[in-house]
């Protein structure tokens, strides 16, 4: 579904490269995302999923390559004296527009549920408390966990920590949701709840990047799969093309290591 | 059998309180400057960390009583009279505060990577994520370590009478050699610098079972 097939994409990402010392990790990504768009990242560990993601809202500096959120370049300024870095305020001021979720959830174990949705509302947008937590007490009913408000994280699962990881990312009011593995450290029966969050998400028209191992969700969800492995993109599409007839023989092989998963549809 | 302990307990007593006030300045002041110059050595620029780094290397290599007699002699050697009290004082706040800068950093160093890659992620500015995100954790995590810190401190006040400052080590040494009940003296003198650490002991003990965040 393209809305605005003319207009600019949300996500540009044009020729990405980045690498730890003499490791390449990702060499030369270029995919776009359009508004409303939901993208799913599927691939082996090392493949550079996460990776791509942290560099999107700039948590990674990359060498090579162009990253634009609604056209505007994230990160660094290329111009005719060469490729300069933004300002740590250019930088967290980008962030505000691209939220994104961990696979530790990365909770303030200092803060409240409700604390942890207010504190971008308060630190960051200069929100008085009290329509902070108004605002936060919104979201967290979103998620399912208003009744959870006043308790700290060391005393909620891990899903609903994760649910209010969300919504303190929600609470930005972000053009762009990145999900980085957000259910790979969860127990099998806390995965649905933190799913049932996103599709609802998706539902809504949020855009949103997934990187996942849920290749049964992926299906249901992705208005696009891209697959990676080593650092590029092997190959992307429909879901259905993708995971009923994959042509690369990466992919096939990927996909017969999660068939259980896939098959059991 | 505690006879001359008994008679010396109002002079002794009094050396505590001394005693006391030595503490009371070396964990006091010792202890903020010492958090101010952690904080400013692992936040401000990479200047200000080799300086403090060189700080904390330097004074954590050299015995309290050593540099309670540079503190002694130093303010003569500039031509500075300076009341004893007060240049032992000084000179044990300097070494408090190098241990609690090192406390403060490694505070700080442990609050885990991702936590500020949330709090970046939400758009925080690096003040913002000082004060609201690594501090808050840092403290919890420096307590423990600066309550320890500030009992071995108070102890190190007794080197003071090496240097001949009068408290309560000094004074117990006084009793000592004019009633020669040094064993008696001695026990009382422990008894006493005991009470003076035990609330503190207390707190440590409390403050590591309660301050962890998983319960």
């Amino acid at each position: 579904m393209m809305p605005h097939a003319l207009s600019t994409p949300m996500i540009e990402v044009r020729d990405l490269r980045k690498s730890y010392g003499p490791l390449e990790v990702l060499k030369g990504v270029s995919f776009s995302v359009e508004r409303g768009e939901v993208v799913v990242a599927l691939g082996p560990s090392g493949s550079g999923k996460s990776t791509m993601l942290r560099c999107i809202n700039h948590l990674e500096e990359y060498q090579h390559g162009e990253i634009r959120i609604e056209g505007t370049s994230a990160g660094y300024t290329t111009g005719a004296s060469g490729r300069k870095p933004h300002s740590e305020a250019v930088n967290a001021r980008l962030r505000e527009q691209v939220g994104l979720v961990f696979q530790s959830f990365n909770l303030f174990p200092h803060r409240t549920a409700v604390e942890n949705v207010m504190m971008g509302l308060i630190h960051v947008r200069g929100m008085p408390r009290r329509v902070a937590r108004q605002m936060a007490l919104a979201r967290l009913d979103k998620v399912g966990l208003v009744e959870k408000a006043d308790e700290y994280p060391a005393k909620l699962s891990g899903g609903q920590q994760q649910r209010v990881a969300i919504a303190r990312a929600l609470a930005m009011q972000p053009k762009v949701m990145l999900f980085d593995e957000v259910t790979s450290a969860l127990d099998p029966e806390l995965v649905g709840e933190v799913l049932r969050v996103i599709r609802q998400l998706a539902g809504e028209g949020m855009t949103m990047i997934i990187v996942t191992h849920e290749i049964h969700f992926a299906r249901d969800v992705a208005d696009r799969i891209l697959f990676m492995d080593g650092g590029v993109i092997v190959e992307q599409g429909a879901p259905q093309q993708i995971l009923s007839t994959p042509v690369a023989n990466r992919l096939r092989l990927f996909l017969r290591r999660y068939q259980g998963d896939y098959m059991g549809s | 059998m505690f006879r001359v302990l008994a008679a010396s307990l109002p002079y002794l007593l009094q050396g505590a309180v001394m005693t006391l006030w030595l503490s009371a300045a070396a964990v006091g002041i010792g202890t903020l400057l010492g958090i101010a110059v952690g904080v400013i050595g692992t936040t401000v620029s990479r200047i200000a960390r080799t300086i403090v780094t060189g700080y904390i290397f330097v004074l954590r290599g050299i015995p309290v009583v050593v540099v309670m007699f540079l503190g002694y002699y130093a303010f003569p050697a500039l031509g500075l009279r300076v009341n004893a009290y007060v240049a032992v004082g000084l000179a044990q706040i300097v070494y408090v505060s190098a241990f609690v800068a090192e406390i403060t950093r490694s505070a700080i160093g442990s609050v885990p990577a991702n936590q500020i890659a949330a709090a970046r992620s939400l758009g925080m500015r690096r003040p913002a994520i000082l004060m609201q995100v690594i501090l808050p954790q840092a403290t919890r995590i420096a307590i423990p370590p600066l309550l320890n810190n500030a009992l071995t401190a108070i102890k190190q006040t007794s080197y003071a009478s090496v240097v001949g400052v009068w408290e309560l080590t000094y004074a117990a040494r006084e009793v000592v050699e004019r009633t020669l009940a040094a064993f008696q003296i001695f026990l009382g003198v422990m008894v006493i610098y005991f009470l003076i650490c035990y609330p503190l002991s207390l707190a440590a003990k409390w403050s590591e079972a309660r301050l962890s965040f998983s319960q």
